[in-house]
């Protein structure tokens, strides 16, 4: 039996004391696509608007939801290596076809109306770049965006925006060519600075900065992605140590787009309401070549992230279903999940041709998440904790409990932030 | 040792898999009968929209079925089972053989031509 402390420690112990070349390349290539798989519209836009209304008051969000996110990704690996299964099967297996329903629909809503979203980052990206309408670039973008899913093998759509992701590192170096936050900032870090009534907006961004980290989707998506490449308890410890150090710096990243917006939003009082003006946070200190890294970010992470939602969905209701599924089979052979492919990119170009901003997309999926967090991940805590199914690989107490912890904060302060939001006209 | 366990853990909501090793639904409902002498024997494994209807509720399967029917379930006799473990449901014949999973090759065989990159 392993204790939760021994459990967390021993994936680095394991990795470093088998570290050859071969491995440190592929460790180190690994960290580089976590890190570009981190960020995506949510983050951005929750990011670039924290930074602007409270400074660095919400940098705890971010780490907090980064070690939310971590641990849970170490489960599902454990729990895919351990098992040979994906995530959303064993839901079905394990608790039932009416049960699986629930976490189901919570990802279906979720994950809709986030693809949504991200399709509308890529409109606005690809808008920003060329200059054409954003409106004309949104088919172009959803259809791009299906012909990656349809063609390109699952390693492209796993690695390619996530090594060309690496681009939003900029955020990071535009933070320090700047000098940092102004130095009166940083007491905003432990001692948010909040005006009278701002209080509603602050815990409203906290629960979506919670819901845009801990994206379900990104567990299902590590969870294929394991089977897909057909992980065993061999190759786990390097997986997690990678997915551990990537996320950590997506992190980085992530508080890099909080700083530079307290750096160039905050001071000047600009209220964020569309992602272009996140862009102000490259311009201030690069001008127009800003403005180009900042449009390059926005649709590298956007693209990314619309594709892994396009697969995660599918392929979490194939799975429940027991339908045969994959990416690298044939299509002929999968043609139910292809179709659902198909079907959900359909969904979320509806939802996103309503003409609502994907900014305020962004930050209501990214809500709306942390609310039905509780679906998702509760169901995967009880099967975490199944020692019929898992063995020595359950859960923790201390995984169990940060785990809980971490949901049910996230999920109450969306459920009294989100209504208080959506009557106020939000942000 | 599978045998001996329970039904409802291995067998309901277990992933039904041809002996090519494709894939094909999950079971939704067991059928079982009760034999002369007065014995439950298993008979059939369900899937489709009507068996998994029940599952949720009553009302559900209702209204469900006045529109399907049951026009849209399938079953395999117990018989075809070659193995069970771990919650994987091996059948004798090779996945096409059966009726489950029947509208993956009604989709295959319809749609392939119209969609690109659909033959491979």
């Amino acid at each position: 039996m392993t204790s939760a402390a021994g459990a967390y420690r021993s994936p680095f112990r394991k990795a470093w004391r088998r570290l050859d070349p071969r491995l440190a390349l592929r460790l180190s290539l690994g960290v580089l696509t976590a890190i570009g798989g981190f960020l995506d519209v949510g983050a951005i836009a929750t990011a670039g608007e924290a930074g602007a209304r409270f400074r660095l008051g919400l940098v705890w969000a971010f780490v907090l939801g980064t070690v939310a996110i971590v641990v849970l990704l170490m489960m599902v690996g454990r729990f895919t290596a351990a098992t040979g299964k994906p995530y959303a099967a064993a839901v079905r297996e394990h608790l039932g076809f009416k049960f699986y329903l629930i976490p189901l629909t919570a990802e279906v809503v979720t994950n809709s109306v986030m693809l949504a979203a991200e399709l509308g980052g890529v409109a606005i990206a690809m808008s920003m770049l060329t200059g054409a309408s954003s409106a004309l670039l949104f088919p172009l973008g959803a259809a791009a965006v299906l012909a990656m899913t349809w063609w390109a093998p699952f390693s492209w759509i796993e690695d390619g925006p996530a090594i060309l992701g690496l681009v939003t590192l900029c955020f990071v170096v535009a933070v320090v060519v700047q000098g940092g936050p102004p130095p009166d900032t940083w007491s905003t870090l432990v001692r948010p600075d909040l005006q009278p009534g701002d209080l509603v907006h602050y815990l409203f961004l906290a629960a979506a900065i919670l819901g845009a980290i801990i994206s379900p989707y990104l567990i299902y998506f590590y969870s294929s992605g394991a089977l897909e490449q057909g992980w065993t308890r061999r190759s786990l410890h390097l997986n997690q140590v990678t997915a551990v150090t990537g996320m950590s710096f997506g992190c980085l990243v992530a508080v890099g787009v909080v700083m530079t917006a307290a750096i160039a939003l905050a001071p000047r009082h600009l209220e964020v309401t569309s992602l272009p003006q996140v862009s102000l946070t490259l311009v201030k200190p690069w001008a127009r070549l800003g403005g180009y890294l900042f449009a390059t970010s926005l649709l590298v992470t956007c693209f990314g992230a619309a594709l892994e939602i396009a697969l995660t969905l599918p392929f979490e209701i194939a799975q429940g279903f027991g339908w045969s599924s994959g990416k690298d089979k044939p299509k002929r052979r999968a043609m139910r999940f292809n179709l659902t492919i198909l079907a959900v990119v359909v969904v979320a170009v509806a939802i996103g041709s309503t003409g609502v901003d994907p900014l305020q997309l962004a930050l209501y999926a990214s809500a709306l998440t942390a609310l039905i967090l509780p679906c998702s991940i509760v169901p995967f805590l009880i099967v975490m904790n199944d020692r019929d199914y898992l063995g020595d690989q359950v859960n923790g107490r201390v995984a169990n409990i940060l785990t809980v912890g971490v949901v049910a904060l996230a999920s109450l302060v969306a459920l009294v932030t989100l209504p208080l939001t959506l009557l106020s006209g939000g942000g | 040792m599978a045998r001996t366990n329970g039904v409802m853990r291995n067998l309901l909501d277990g992933q039904l898999r041809g002996s090519d090793g494709v894939d094909i639904g999950r079971v939704a409902d067991v059928e079982a009968e009760w034999d002369p002498d007065g014995r439950l024997v298993l008979r059939r494994l369900w899937c489709g929209p009507d068996a998994l209807a029940r599952r949720v509720s009553s009302r559900l399967a209702r209204r469900l079925g006045s529109i399907t029917r049951g026009r849209f379930d399938r079953s395999i006799p117990v018989e075809e089972i070659e193995s069970i473990g771990d919650l994987v449901i091996t059948l004798r014949g090779p996945s096409d053989r059966y009726e489950v999973g029947r509208s993956e090759r009604w989709l295959a065989h319809r749609l392939t031509r119209l969609l690109p990159g659909a033959r491979r």
